[in-house]
């Protein structure tokens, strides 16, 4: 199905060459804030080192939550932290994005039965984009995470509502 | 210094008719009463042929001894019986080791506070307090550590039941 | 002169003055800073064994633009109870600072910006403009952590302009004008007459001249990486220290136009280091043009040499960031206060010796 065909059946809009810059252009320059909890921390550290390179797809780690895109959830989010993880992504400027990153912060991880403090899933709090599984995730799993997301961002469109 | 040779050199000072020796698979425990607990642990830090002057642990302990008594949702609750707080003592002087087991009533679990003999045990009580509910009486700051301050229950208490909400987030899976 | 040809079409001399020397310079500073982020982002990745950004363009050369398009998407955060008119002025008024250093530049024999007499004066005084931005905006955020990544960059910038100003008045007690254009067309013809390595005098003086003037150099070029706040002197934006230090509270285009100001910044101290020390825009060992004798040859090869010996001040100035460790706030003090200085006036006293002979 050529490009006009799927937007003829989805919305009758045609996306603009307009939307593709603005897209490429929010997509090849993800500013990652960093906020490593846990053991998927360490994965995370190893994706940004020499390996696996997150640099080269444009991810450079920002410390202030206003100066960032995306939020990586790494690790075990307790109860305590969630407040703290609202508070930040409520920071953040649009447009943001959320990967929820490993068994934890998808759904509670191998604390779900008995962990009473631990939050079961981040997205009970935030909206989560992208959920990558993995205990830890491999830094391949988080970069194919990343270009999923990418995928998701190519699709937006300023046009249409968001869903 | 064995278990038994530290209790005649205190013998000197306390009626140790109300010491216990408890035998376990790691050593020896000596059960104290709260009461002499704050005497005790001076003398022990401070008397040169013990000279237990390193607090390595401080831990309560939920013996849950007392009855079960079964409610309406399936869960139990515990009524009667003890709550536990032990203290494992080492010298650096003399390379040995002491173990001490306080027991406290449930519904009551007060003891006083070893904050101003070793300093250690300023963030191990506050843990316990957190965890169990001992009170440690003379404790300059006792508020919870690990958990948040609003969280309702101790959550290391056998017959701890998860809360359903807190601060609007769903807890339970 | 394209000046005066503008000013008769637009009957104002000002403004056609002020078209012809701003823009190009303007024009210069934009592209340079894209591709001083991107370089750096290059030169980091090589030197910590990994490939930078090699998705975006080909070869990663499109990354900044994707940047810079994107802080112009994001939503622009002013907080509530931040002081409003000093929080939008701030971003601007640092780089202000440091546009307005780059009016003395002297890019070649034929453009300068303002040929004033007084171009090295003129330029450390402008570039001090940048404080009052960054306190401004560590001040305006109303967050505690801005503040005192605002407070320790005043302290530091202000208290490393005294070695870097003590190294270049030594200096220029030897080379004898504050004029930036007359300094570079001093140093001619081969690069043995380049003022670090003793300059165009004759005699015992030039070989004696070489180490002060070495030393002069590394003194103002280590005080003026202070004034930029890099790293091993970037406790100011400190990430670990400070959350981002001053710029913590800024998103979008201000943050853009604070990262702008900051490479432009790195380029105007390159480049006065290349006009004292390492003779403008005099090339090596004579000019293509006019062996070739085709004179209009001439200053596009002396804007290639500026460029050229300005651009590698500031892959060294780059090099450093990434090799060395941070200094804590004491230490910094106490390189500048208790290191640099007495060192600066020991030079300028040997110098001033020297001079007399």
């Amino acid at each position: 199905m050529g490009i006009l065909d799927k937007e003829f059946t989805e919305s009758n809009i045609i996306i603009t060459k307009f939307d593709d810059l603005m897209n490429w252009a929010r997509l090849s320059s993800l500013w990652q804030m960093t906020f490593g909890l846990a053991c998927c921390a360490i994965e995370m550290m190893a994706t940004s080192a020499s390996h696996y390179d997150f640099d080269r797809f444009g991810v450079i780690p920002r410390p202030s939550p206003r100066q960032a895109d995306i939020i990586i959830i790494s690790g075990t989010v307790t109860l305590k932290m969630a407040l703290r993880i609202k508070r930040l992504y409520e920071q953040m400027p649009e447009p943001k994005y959320v990967i929820s990153m490993g068994s934890c912060a998808t759904c509670g991880g191998p604390y779900w039965n008995h962990g009473y403090h631990v939050l079961k899933g981040i997205d009970r709090v935030i909206p989560v984009d992208v959920y990558v599984p993995g205990c830890p995730p491999r830094p391949e799993a988080l970069l194919e995470g990343l270009l999923k997301l990418q995928e998701k961002i190519r699709n937006e469109s300023h046009v249409k509502k968001q869903v | 210094m064995t278990t038994t040779e530290i209790l005649e050199i205190l013998k000197e000072k306390f009626s140790v008719e109300q010491f216990e020796i408890q035998s376990n698979i790691g050593g020896e425990i000596l059960i104290v009463p709260s009461n002499v607990l704050l005497d005790l642990c001076f003398f022990l830090r401070d008397d040169e042929r013990l000279a237990f002057d390193s607090l390595m642990n401080l831990s309560g302990v939920d013996l849950a001894d007392g009855e079960k008594k079964k409610l309406e949702d399936g869960s139990f609750e515990i009524v009667g019986g003890h709550l536990a707080t032990y203290y494992h003592l080492h010298s650096f002087k003399h390379n040995h080791k002491l173990t001490l087991k306080v027991l406290l009533p449930r519904e009551n679990p007060v003891v006083p506070s070893v904050e101003r003999v070793w300093r250690s045990a300023d963030w191990h009580e506050r843990e316990a307090y957190d965890l169990f509910g001992i009170v440690f009486e003379g404790h300059h700051n006792l508020k919870r550590i690990l958990l948040p301050d609003d969280w309702d229950g101790y959550p290391l208490r056998k017959d701890y039941k998860v809360q359903e909400f807190y601060q609007g987030m769903k807890v339970p899976y | 002169m394209i000046s005066d040809q503008l000013a008769e079409i637009l009957g104002n001399k000002i403004i056609a003055y002020l078209i012809t020397a701003a823009i190009p310079l303007f024009l210069f500073l934009v592209p340079y800073a894209l591709y001083a982020v991107y370089a750096e982002r290059k030169v980091s990745a090589f030197m910590q064994d990994r490939i930078g950004p090699n998705r975006v363009g080909p070869k990663g050369l499109l990354q900044t633009i994707a940047d810079i398009l994107k802080l112009i998407q994001k939503e622009d955060i002013i907080p509530k109870s931040a002081d409003k008119p000093i929080f939008v002025m701030a971003p601007y008024v640092v780089f202000m600072g440091t546009f307005a250093a780059f009016a003395a530049i002297p890019f070649s024999s034929v453009f300068i910006g303002s040929n004033i007499n007084l171009g090295v004066f003129y330029i450390m005084a402008v570039s001090s403009f940048s404080v009052i931005g960054i306190l401004m905006a560590g001040w305006a955020g109303n967050n505690k952590y801005s503040l005192y990544g605002a407070m320790r960059s005043v302290a530091q910038i202000v208290s490393y302009e005294v070695p870097a100003l003590l190294a270049i008045v030594s200096a220029v007690m030897v080379i004898g004008t504050l004029n930036l254009n007359e300094i570079s067309e001093m140093q001619t013809a081969r690069f043995w007459n380049w003022w670090i390595f003793g300059g165009p005098l004759q005699g015992i003086q030039k070989f004696l001249l070489i180490v002060p003037m070495l030393v002069a150099f590394v003194i103002f070029f280590v005080a003026s990486l202070a004034e930029v706040n890099r790293t091993p002197f970037d406790i100011p934006e400190a990430e670990s220290e400070l959350v981002a230090g001053f710029h913590t509270e800024y998103t979008g285009m201000k943050f853009a136009i604070f990262f702008l100001a900051e490479y432009g910044n790195m380029f105007v101290v390159s480049a006065i280091s290349t006009a004292i020390f390492f003779g403008g825009w005099q090339s090596p060992f004579g000019y293509l043009g006019n062996s070739f004798s085709i004179p209009l040859l001439v200053p596009i090869e002396q804007v290639f040499w500026f460029l050229f010996k300005s651009l590698s001040l500031v892959l060294v100035q780059m090099w450093l960031r990434w090799t060395l460790p941070r200094l804590r706030v004491d230490q910094l003090m106490a390189v500048c206060w208790k290191y640099l200085t007495p060192y600066a006036f020991v030079n300028l006293v040997l110098i001033g010796i020297i001079s007399l002979i």
